[in-house]
This record gives structure tokens, sequence and C-alpha cells, in this order.
């Protein structure tokens, strides 16, 4: 790839990416988070979101208004986007954008199957699978009838298929449980797109490969975190690492042989990077880990749009925007509960 | 003194002494029934109390409970498909037994955990800890439902027994005091 993507970006990308800006210029600020906080019910919430970007969104929804309509309408609304931008990308840019959507298949891949193996109708599995995730092999699957049938007849035409083949032989499909298969896939997956950032070089290498460098370790840290105690042997959690960021290859070591959190905060001493983020943890806010990520993860994909130029602040908007949904999701359950206590856990963002 | 009350006896000693003995052997009856209503009394009220004792408590627990699961979502997505598909063999299941109060039997239910946890690795690389918190949250509201169950279900049949016996007491006290 040419240096100097000033001189060449905006040519193909240079209306997507001013497009991307003013989106995100329309996130939620922390001064609407106190008006939703604030209010008493779901139609508050619903007026407050009116005077946001969100405008009349939930305008045709009947009575009574409940957290689940909240969240589907909000998530078309990010799928229009999202389609928007990729029907009017170009390469490599709809390569990256298709990179995006690999995550949300591989979800709704492992729902088909598990539905497939269970003889369950394939409408109502296609109503639950995320719609950023769809592809047209979808109403296929039901033909299959084992897994490997799966895979060969439609799985082989996805950009899936390289996934598959890394993590196993098509023989061992059968047996393996559904949730290492998905870690495992999800690994091969960032492990792609990390290669595929780099390869492309430019500012987009610069952004993206340190997010997702911490994609990459953070996963290790909460696989690593959630095995403590299930049948999980160390040698199969080690094979869901993926090969690559700050934490490869000695962090990797270290922390497959790890048995409980203490040992895990003394690997994390080695890393100048991630000691504060062990050290925020509990306190007085009660953080998990997960949160402290969730809170590092906001942070560098609000910093992506410092820089000009490249592909990241595609990623980084759909992030964010996932994160500010997820904040008003709990918002709302919050309200609705009337467990007001933690209400003011979300995530701000800007 | 009414008419049909009345027991047609031949005036003699040895009609006497019967007549004592089957005396003696109603009053012992009609003790015993008091104290079987009684007894049957006092474990009903002991039942009441546990009863709103275990709703108001049950309340509690299903608010957290539903709270926790907000908390898991938040954290880790939307779970909900991947947990409903995965459904095999149930993990808590229950034994009906029976329990023996003053005479009567009345059913309990006792649960105990059978298998595995087959949704162990669920929530693996993203809101484990939620989730296992989550899991236990339900748990807890498993187990309290299947105490109230048990509780709501030995009242109906207790109710109707302590009506019983208290009739029947009623009844051995008019016949007692006329004869």
């Amino acid at each position: 790839m040419l240096e100097g993507a000033e001189l060449y970006f905006n040519v193909d990308h240079g209306y997507l990416e001013g497009l991307v800006r003013g989106c995100k210029a329309s996130l939620l600020t922390q001064q609407d988070y106190i008006n939703l906080v604030q209010c008493e019910t779901l139609e508050d919430l619903k007026i407050h979101l009116q005077t946001t970007d969100y405008g009349n969104f939930l305008a045709n929804q009947t009575n009574p208004l409940t957290v689940s309509k909240i969240d589907t309408e909000m998530r078309k609304r990010l799928c229009g986007e999202f389609e928007y931008f990729r029907n009017h990308s170009l390469e490599p840019l709809s390569t990256f954008l298709t990179y995006m959507t690999c995550s949300y298949m591989i979800d709704n891949v492992i729902l088909l199957m598990n539905g497939a193996l269970q003889k369950k109708s394939v409408k109502e599995i296609l109503g639950k699978c995320h719609p950023l995730g769809r592809f047209t092999e979808m109403e296929a699957v039901n033909i299959a009838e084992t897994p490997s049938d799966l895979f060969n007849a439609i799985l082989v035409e996805t950009p899936l298929a390289p996934f598959f083949q890394d993590c196993m032989s098509e023989n061992a499909l059968d047996e393996l449980n559904i949730e290492l298969l998905r870690n495992k896939l999800y690994k091969s997956y960032l492990e792609t797109f990390y290669k595929f950032c780099k390869n492309h070089g430019d500012v987009t290498a610069e952004v993206m490969c340190p997010i997702l460098e911490f994609e990459a370790d953070r996963r290790a840290f909460i696989i690593t975190l959630n095995s403590f105690g299930t049948e999980l042997s160390k040698e199969d959690r080690e094979t869901l690492y993926p090969t690559f960021g700050k934490l490869y290859p000695e962090g990797l070591r270290l922390l497959a042989q790890a048995e409980d959190f203490d040992q895990m905060k003394s690997i994390v001493d080695h890393y100048v990077v991630y000691k504060p983020l062990f050290e925020a943890v509990g306190g007085s806010g009660g953080k998990t880990l997960e949160d402290v990520f969730y809170e590092r993860e906001v942070q560098m994909n609000v910093l992506a749009f410092n820089r000009q130029f490249h592909y990241g602040v595609f990623y980084a908007y759909v992030k964010l925007k996932e994160q500010e949904m997820r904040n008003i999701v709990w918002i709302a359950e919050c309200i609705s509960q009337r467990h007001r206590t933690k209400i003011n856990s979300y995530i701000p963002i800007l | 003194m009414s008419g049909k009350d009345r027991i047609e006896i031949f005036p003699s000693r040895m009609a006497q002494t019967i007549m004592k003995a089957r005396l003696k052997g109603a009053q012992t009856g009609r003790n015993l029934l008091k104290k079987k209503s009684d007894a049957l009394t006092l474990r009903f009220r002991q039942i009441l109390k546990k009863i709103i004792e275990t709703k108001m408590l049950m309340g509690e627990v299903m608010r957290e409970a539903a709270f926790s699961l907000a908390e898991a979502k938040f954290t880790a997505g939307d779970f909900s498909t991947t947990v409903i598909q995965n459904v095999n063999k149930a993990q808590v299941k229950i034994r009906a037994k029976k329990d023996n109060v003053a005479g009567v039997t009345l059913p309990v239910f006792e649960h105990y955990h059978e298998g595995t946890d087959s949704y162990e690795l669920t929530g693996l690389a993203r809101g484990g800890e939620q989730l296992a918190k989550l899991k236990r949250n339900y748990a807890k509201a498993v187990e309290l439902l299947v105490e109230l169950a048990s509780l709501q279900s030995s009242f109906p049949g207790l109710n109707v027994l302590l009506l019983i016996s208290s009739q029947s007491w009623m009844r051995e006290s008019e016949k007692s005091s006329t004869g």
C-alpha cells in the first residue's frame, strides 16, 4: 500500500469518512446521560431520546414500551447506518467492513448450527440472529444434516471458511463443545483481521493494530478468569488465546498456568499497560475486570477519531455505538425495574 | 334431653358398668380429637406464618435475580437464545415426600441437584462473572419457590382437616353435653 494516505484516501473513502464522523458527533454526551438517568418511566426516556439524534425512532411502537423494543429499534438503526456504509464502500474498505461483520456472523453460525442439531425450525432462529451478521446462505442451513455437511455445502462460501479450516478438521466438528468452537473461531477471526490491518499498513495499521492487540489480550484475561473452577483444562484454555498482542508469547504461557485471580495479577505486574487496569478492579465502585476493560476499549476507540485517513474510524464508531446502546438499555432496565442504585454504572463515552 | 338421643337401656348393674365404660371411651375419644385439632391448628398457624415470610422474601429475591439478569446482559450481550437452545436435562429436581402430623399425611417437596452445569462455559469470553452471579441468584429463587410450593400445597389439605376435626369435636361436645 502506498504511503501518504493523505493523498489518495479521500478519492475512494472521503465521503464515507465524513459521514461516519458526522454520525460520531451525534453520540450521546454526558449531559444526555444525566438527563436519561433522571427519567422516572420509559416514556420519559423516549421523550428525552427524541431530543437527541435518535429522534422519533420509537414513534411507531405500540404501548406498552418495553426495554427489548428499545433495544431492537436501536439495533435496526445501527444496522441501517452500517449497511449504508457497506453499500457505498470500495475496496479495501469493503473488505474491512466485511471483517467487522465476521464476529456477528460467527455468533449467528453457532446459533444456526445448534438449532439444526436440535431440529428446530430455521425461521425462528433466523429471527434471533444478529442483523449485522447476515449472510446469503443463512436460510440454506436447515438442508444440512450434520455439521460437516453444513461446512462443506454452505459455510465454504462465506468469509468464515478460513476460520473453520484453521480450527480443526471437519470430523471434529461434531464432538466439539459449542462454546469452545465459538471461541476458537473468534480467535482465528481476530488473528486474520490483525494480519489484514497490518498488511494494509499506513495509518490504518497504526490505529487498528493496538486496538486489536488490546482485544486479544483482553480475551486472554477474561477467558482465564472465567475458566477458573470449570472443567476447561489448561491446555484447552491455551488454545483459545489469540496469538498476537502484548501478552504473546510469554504472557500467554504464564496465563495458561494461572490458577486464580491473584496469580493473574502477579503476571500483569510485568506489563505496564495493564497494571493500572487490574489495580482498578474492586475498589469503591465494585468494578469488575470486565467493566475496566470496557472503559479502556471506549477510550481507545474515541482516540481513533483523532487521526484522519484510516479505516479505524468505522470500527471505532460501530463499537462506540454498541456501547451506547448497551448504556441506554442498562438505564432503561434500571428505570423499568425501579432498581436505581446502580443506574450510574454505565460506561461514559464522550 | 332430646328424644332421639336417648339410649334405650335395661336398668341393671351390668348395664351401668357398660355405660360407664362407654362414657369413658367417649370422653377419651373427645379429648384425643381436641388434641388433634389443637395440633393441627398449631401446625396451621406455623405454616401460615412461614408462607407470609417466604412470600415477602420471594419478592426480594426475584427482584434481585431480575436485576442481575440486566447486569449480565449489559456485560455479556444477549445470551438468551444460546441458553434456550441448549436446554436438555434439568439440573434441579424435586422429590415429593410425606410428612405425618397428628395422624394426617401432608406432602412436602424437597429439591436436589443432579448432573453438571451444562452452561459452564457460556460467557467464557464475556460476562462470565455476571453469569455466575445470575445463576446463583436464580438458583436461590428456584429453591425458595420449591419451599413455597411445598407450604402452599399442604395448606388447603390442612385447612380441610382442621375443619373436619373441629366439626367432629363440636359434634362430640354436643353429644357429651346432652348425654
